[in-house]
């Protein structure tokens, strides 16, 4: 399974299993993060990639670490550097400090999907050679 | 080499990057900043989520150099904390990271950033030429002076950076500006925009 496919799998699997269980409808989901009802679903099929502000606020929605997105070989449990680099920051407000954790987060999700979008639909052979 | 040296080094730093990149005026935009992070490949992240007292964040690591900024910063603060941040970029690299809040103001690498970010906008000998221009002397700026002063040089250096500024160079008594609270009020005195 591919990067895109892991995240689409991801987003699908927190959405049927939001609430312990009950799960969340396409529609529903796309209300709450005031995007298209039909966003959701072509995220979930891999048809589109979302965008890490995106990613962010799905983390962010349904409780997760940004990380959760990524597969685990792609260095979700090496948070080695993220704990060193927050070691100099306990002085922070502790809501501080959590949204400077989801930061680096979001810095290293960056860095991993860098160059790893798919072809946007209807596009095809529209490129000027 | 001491403290004050590490200040005036920085500030010179400051004097340095403000030729370089053609800063000729107290009034420094963002888009001056931005244009001096991008020579240097920093990248910014405005931050969109609720921050307490952080205003940005430095990161230096194998993932890049990125400078987080809290998002819907008024123009000064924006500006001041751009200015902040561009220090530990010159000097503090090797950190790995580095923010700005209020609980970490004392320490020499903070102080030294505000140092820098002072002097980035708004150096002192500029800060100097005006006050004489305008005739203030040793120990008479007030804090209409520095109305009057911000008003006339648009600079972007924030109110509560011009009373430290004209307290250490000795325009003021020390705390005679720094505890002013009121500028907005002063500023509709002086018949200025609130």
């Amino acid at each position: 399974m591919d990067l895109l496919d892991h995240v689409a799998a991801q987003i699908k699997d927190l959405r049927i299993n939001y609430n312990s269980g009950e799960g969340l409808s396409q529609e529903a989901l796309a209300k709450q993060l005031k995007v298209a009802p039909n966003t959701i679903s072509r995220w979930e099929t891999g048809m589109y990639r979302p965008g890490l502000a995106d990613l962010e606020r799905l983390a962010r929605f349904f409780g997760v670490s940004m990380m959760t997105f990524l597969p685990s070989e792609m260095g979700v449990g090496d948070n080695e550097n993220l704990v060193a680099l927050l070691r100099t920051a306990r002085q922070l407000h502790p809501a501080d400090l959590e949204e400077l954790r989801k930061y680096a987060e979001f810095r290293k999700a960056r860095s991993i999907f860098k160059g790893k979008s798919r072809p946007k639909p209807g596009r095809k052979g529209s490129r000027h050679k | 080499m001491n403290v004050q040296d590490y200040y005036e080094d920085l500030k010179r730093l400051a004097r340095q990057v403000r030729a370089k990149y053609g800063l000729v005026t107290p009034r420094v935009l963002p888009s001056d900043l931005r244009r001096i992070y991008f020579s240097n490949g920093i990248e910014i992240d405005i931050w969109p989520y609720r921050l307490r007292n952080l205003r940005g964040a430095f990161i230096c690591d194998k993932l890049g150099t990125t400078v987080m900024l809290a998002g819907g910063l008024p123009q000064d603060p924006l500006v001041f904390t751009m200015a902040h941040e561009l220090k530990h970029f010159f000097r503090d690299r090797d950190l790995g990271l580095s923010y700005c809040d209020q609980s970490n103001m004392n320490r020499t690498l903070e102080i030294g950033a505000e140092v820098f970010a002072s002097e980035l906008l708004f150096p002192d000998r500029d800060f100097v030429m005006h006050m004489e221009r305008m005739g203030v002397r040793r120990n008479q700026c007030l804090p209409n002076t520095l109305v009057q002063l911000k008003h006339w040089t648009r600079t972007t250096l924030s109110y509560a950076g011009l009373a430290i500024k004209a307290e250490r160079l000795r325009f003021a008594p020390p705390g005679s500006l720094t505890k002013v609270k009121t500028w907005r009020k002063l500023e509709a005195a002086y018949g200025l925009r609130v």
